[in-house]
């Protein structure tokens, strides 16, 4: 035998890894660094990361720990998107570069940044507290140890999928929401939320809900789907989204809050206009009030830069349009049949 | 100054249930949990099988009984059957109290919490979650500490205890977001900080953070450490990572295959094939490995698990996580290619010596977990014992601090101690001539552990490896740290652990040297039989003059008497 057949050959390259870099302490804005190594195929991004701190500079500073993806904790933005480092393979991102051979690494976005690639985690640890993000149980802590609560696979199957949340903020960094309102409630948070509310070991289901409603939660959400395209373990959190707005309407009707009643107004369209009329959307949102005080003067200059939509929404009733009526009537009816037979059980 | 009753150090299953119980036990107290990374990101949620548990949900006959027995024959014969007792039978309560704050359990048809069979259990006993039992436990213990309002300090590396005479007064913890040294005034200390397997460097399958912190504090402190030459291994890690590629993998069919292209267990198991005891696959392996048989690479020598002959259907509806694991760790795609892999070292028996309340020689410290060794697993755990371990002692721990914070009144750390502290951070950054790296020690540590004091063991191969790390202990003290910030400095905190490290390889190599016997996940080549007469007893050591000094203790016995273990 040979050393040729023992010998595993494999692919070598030069990779070019431009990382974020800022020390509070001595710069005054982040910046750029250039790593160029030499590696083997199948190598990870946390590795190559861990090889340019030990040989080559050791102050580059990031999170890691478990390195098997369950930990959360390597989560940062490479080639423009959130996910673990630990997880990403470097070939596999090679294919996706603007320049050749070149991979750009930043901290995740949404978080105040500390140092190189390490955001401040404290916001979505007080937002979890905020919407109370744990079981409240029914079952009163003394008597805790003694029986199990039955639980169906079914019911179960209800969270399964959201407790896969290992909260690595990919969802954080990527949500559109966030960038605009630090205090939105934030995808991991919405999903977390659901995932109490549908469990029946809970007690808190409405003073949870509450909290949801109001400004800067659930209704605020603009369904752009980054979270669950960035999710790194692939949870369907819109669906959570979406569960807690059903629940929302089912529980507390359309009147309480404005993200509710914009709903509302858009079903009211569909059925009556086959189409969405904005001009008065915000004041059936949000009333007239509201309305004139915040929108008029954008009004104004929509007119001046004659950016206006077209008026009045004068639709005539063609066949698709008739067609699609029926197909929402026919919609609203197993929405209707589904809540009487979950109010009957 | 700020007085706590109680600290804990560590964020995992112990120190969290730890915590939680506490509070139960006196709401008054005031508890702080200290966590160099955030609570949910720790070990245990790595955790994937399940905790055993006689519900008898699944088999009706199954007893507490039965998992005494099948705990205390696994460890063979070293875990104290006292403790074995209280671990064994708690578990069914624990894990319904777990149920019953919202861990989501699988589930049976009849709506009770599922169970499945596991490797050295007579019953199909382990509680699940899918495959990420131990995540979801985390979870569950990390929203419910949140909501009793236990107060975190997350990212805060414990540098040392400090002592007032011969008992504990508190600790001193550096702050990482900040880089500034801190005092812990505290009545109590619990540690629950986790393994020290990561000793083996890239031939371990733990988190890079499992340095044994707490045992290396306890230690540095004269606490004695138990047990410590006991270390588990896995037979099949990914070659670069170490990561487990799970039984499962076997289990569907999977060969082991070596250079030559042999399905090398129709050497040691001609009937059981890959599917042998696990100790005695990783001993296969290495063996293979260790005769030339095979593959080289960069990353050290490696056999081959080859699932190709299973077709792509299978491996795409049995095995989608090891297939993805294999992808994102490795590079291949077990589809196409073989897996390369080889043991890993995965879970440290040893740890601080406590008794069955989690209370160590010294007023005032505490330890649970796998950082501490009751102890339960003996020579070798059961899987599925783990958690179950983390979350007993974890919670008896807790109360018991609870109990005992009353009675200790501790003077105040003193400024002249954390200027000490301080000092002794600020040598490693003073430039000097000539210096040494941290990722270039912390690699020779793994390959001097696993050359030398891994699954095979020999005294003249212990004594070698002794001596390499005396050697790298020499070549630390010229060790550089060259980020010199203070904010979030994982330079110095990386250097820090290697230095824990380091003190407790020490433990690993003396204690392996002087077993002159095999037992459990120790192997020696010049003693291969269990020496019952000589050697039934726990090892303890105690920091002397910079070297280990050996004790022994006696193992509890109860009512079953020493047998051979076979299964």
């Amino acid at each position: 035998m040979t050393d040729s057949t023992i010998q595993h050959t494999e692919d070598k390259r030069d990779v070019t890894f431009r990382v974020h870099r800022f020390n509070p302490q001595v710069d005054s804005k982040p910046y750029f660094d250039d790593y160029t190594i030499k590696l083997e195929k199948g190598i990870t991004v946390l590795r190559a990361l861990n090889y340019i701190k030990e040989h080559v500079d050791p102050s580059l500073t990031f999170r890691a720990f478990c390195q098997a993806g369950i930990c959360g904790s390597c989560a940062m933005r490479i080639n423009n998107m959130s996910k673990l480092a630990c997880t990403t393979q470097v070939w596999d991102e090679l294919g996706k570069t603007r320049e050749p051979d070149v991979i750009k690494v930043e901290p995740l976005r949404n978080l105040p940044l500390i140092k190189d690639l390490v955001v401040e985690m404290d916001p979505l640890v007080g937002k979890m507290q905020h919407y109370e993000n744990w079981v409240d149980s029914t079952m009163p802590e003394e008597q805790w140890g003694r029986k199990e609560f039955l639980v169906s696979e079914e019911e179960f199957q209800k969270y399964d999928k959201a407790t896969d949340c290992i909260l690595c903020a990919s969802c954080v960094s990527e949500c559109t929401i966030l960038r605009a309102h630090k205090e939105y409630v934030s995808p991991a948070v919405l999903l977390k939320s659901y995932r109490m509310n549908v469990d029946s070991r809970d007690g808190h289901h409405d003073q949870r809900l509450a909290e949801l409603v109001k400004d800067h939660g659930v209704w605020d959400c603009t369904h752009c789907y980054r979270c669950q395209e960035t999710c790194v373990k692939h949870i369907p959190i819109m669906d959570a989204i979406h569960g807690i707005r059903e629940d929302a309407i089912e529980r507390r009707g359309t009147k309480d809050t404005s993200g509710a009643r914009h709903a509302e107004a858009f079903m009211e369209d569909i059925e009556k206009k086959g189409k969405l009329v904005e001009a008065t959307l915000p004041i059936r949102t949000n009333g007239m009030a509201w309305t004139m005080k915040n929108l008029l003067p954008m009004a104004f200059k929509m007119v001046v830069k004659r950016r206006t939509p077209p008026p009045p929404p004068l639709v005539r009733s063609t066949k698709d349009i008739e067609k699609f009526r029926e197909e929402f009537r026919e919609m609203s009816g197993h929405v209707a049949k589904d809540h009487q037979k979950k109010s009957g059980e | 100054m700020k007085l706590f009753d109680i600290v804990i150090v560590g964020g995992g299953g112990a120190g969290l249930y730890a915590a939680m119980e506490a509070m139960k036990t006196n709401p008054g107290l005031n508890i702080a949990v200290i966590s160099k990374i955030y609570p949910n990101r720790s070990h245990t949620s790595a955790a994937q099988g399940g905790a055993n548990a006689a519900l008898a949900n699944k088999a009706k006959d199954d007893t507490v009984e039965m998992h005494i027995f099948d705990t205390i024959k696994g460890s063979d014969y070293l875990a104290d059957q006292d403790a074995v007792e209280v671990l064994c039978s708690e578990a069914p309560k624990i894990i319904r109290e777990l149920e019953n704050m919202g861990t989501p359990w699988s589930r049976m048809e009849d709506k009770t919490i599922a169970q499945r069979p596991f490797g050295g259990a007579g019953r199909p006993r382990c509680c699940y979650c899918a495959d990420k039992t131990g995540h979801t436990i985390l979870q569950t213990l990390y929203e419910q500490c949140l909501r009793k309002g236990v107060q975190f300090f997350n990212e805060y590396f414990a540098l040392d205890i400090a002592l007032d005479g011969s008992r504990s007064k508190g600790l001193i913890a550096l702050n990482i977001k900040t880089g500034k040294i801190e005092a812990f005034h505290s009545r109590t200390v619990v540690f629950a900080t986790g393994g020290y397997a990561k000793m083996y460097w890239n031939r371990s399958s733990n988190a890079a953070g499992n340095t044994g912190d707490g045992q290396a504090i306890a230690y540095r402190a004269g606490i004695p450490l138990k047990d410590m030459e006991f270390v588990q291994f896995h037979p099949t890690g990914l070659r670069k990572s170490g990561l487990l590629v799970t039984e499962g993998a076997r289990g569907e069919g999977g060969y082991l295959v070596n250079a030559l292209g042999e399905r090398f267990m129709s050497r040691y198991a001609p009937e059981k094939m890959e599917l042998g005891p696990r100790d005695l696959v990783s001993r296969s392996l290495e063996t293979e490995i260790l005769e030339g048989r095979g593959f080289d690479s960069p990353a050290g020598k490696y056999l081959h698990l080859d699932l190709r002959h299973l077709g792509a259907d299978l491996i795409k509806s049995r095995l989608p996580q090891i297939r993805e694991m294999c992808m994102y760790f490795e590079g291949v795609d077990p589809i196409d290619e073989p897996i390369p892999v080889r043991p890993t070292a995965h879970y440290s028996m040893g740890g601080i010596d406590t008794d069955n309340f989690g209370r160590t020689i010294m007023e005032g410290v505490y330890a649970a977990g796998e950082c501490g060794c009751v102890s339960v697993h003996g020579a070798n755990r059961l899987g599925g014992n783990s958690l179950l371990d983390i979350l007993v002692f974890g919670r008896i721990t807790g109360r018991a601090a609870a109990e005992e914070a009353g009675k200790f009144n501790p003077s105040p750390i003193t400024d002249a101690e954390i200027a000490d502290k301080e000092h002794e951070i600020r040598s490693f950054m003073r430039p000097s001539g000539h210096y040494e790296r941290y990722g270039t020690l912390r690699e020779e540590l793994g390959q001097a552990l696993a050359q030398n004091v891994g699954i095979f063991r020999e005294a003249s191969k212990i004594e070698k490896g002794i001596e390499q790390i005396s050697i790298l202990k020499e070549r630390f003290s010229h060790v550089r740290v060259f980020d010199t910030s203070d904010v979030y400095n994982t330079n110095l905190i990386q250097v820090l652990e290697l230095r824990n490290m380091l003190d407790l390889a020490d433990t690993v190599a003396a204690g392996a040297l002087v077993r002159e016997e095999s037992r459990g996940s120790h192997t020696r080549t010049d003693f291969p039989v269990r020496d019952d007469e000589n050697w039934h007893k726990h090892t303890t050591y105690t920091l002397e003059k910079g070297r280990p000094h050996l004790g022994f203790k006696p193992v509890t016995m109860g009512r079953y008497e020493l047998q051979e273990r076979t299964y």
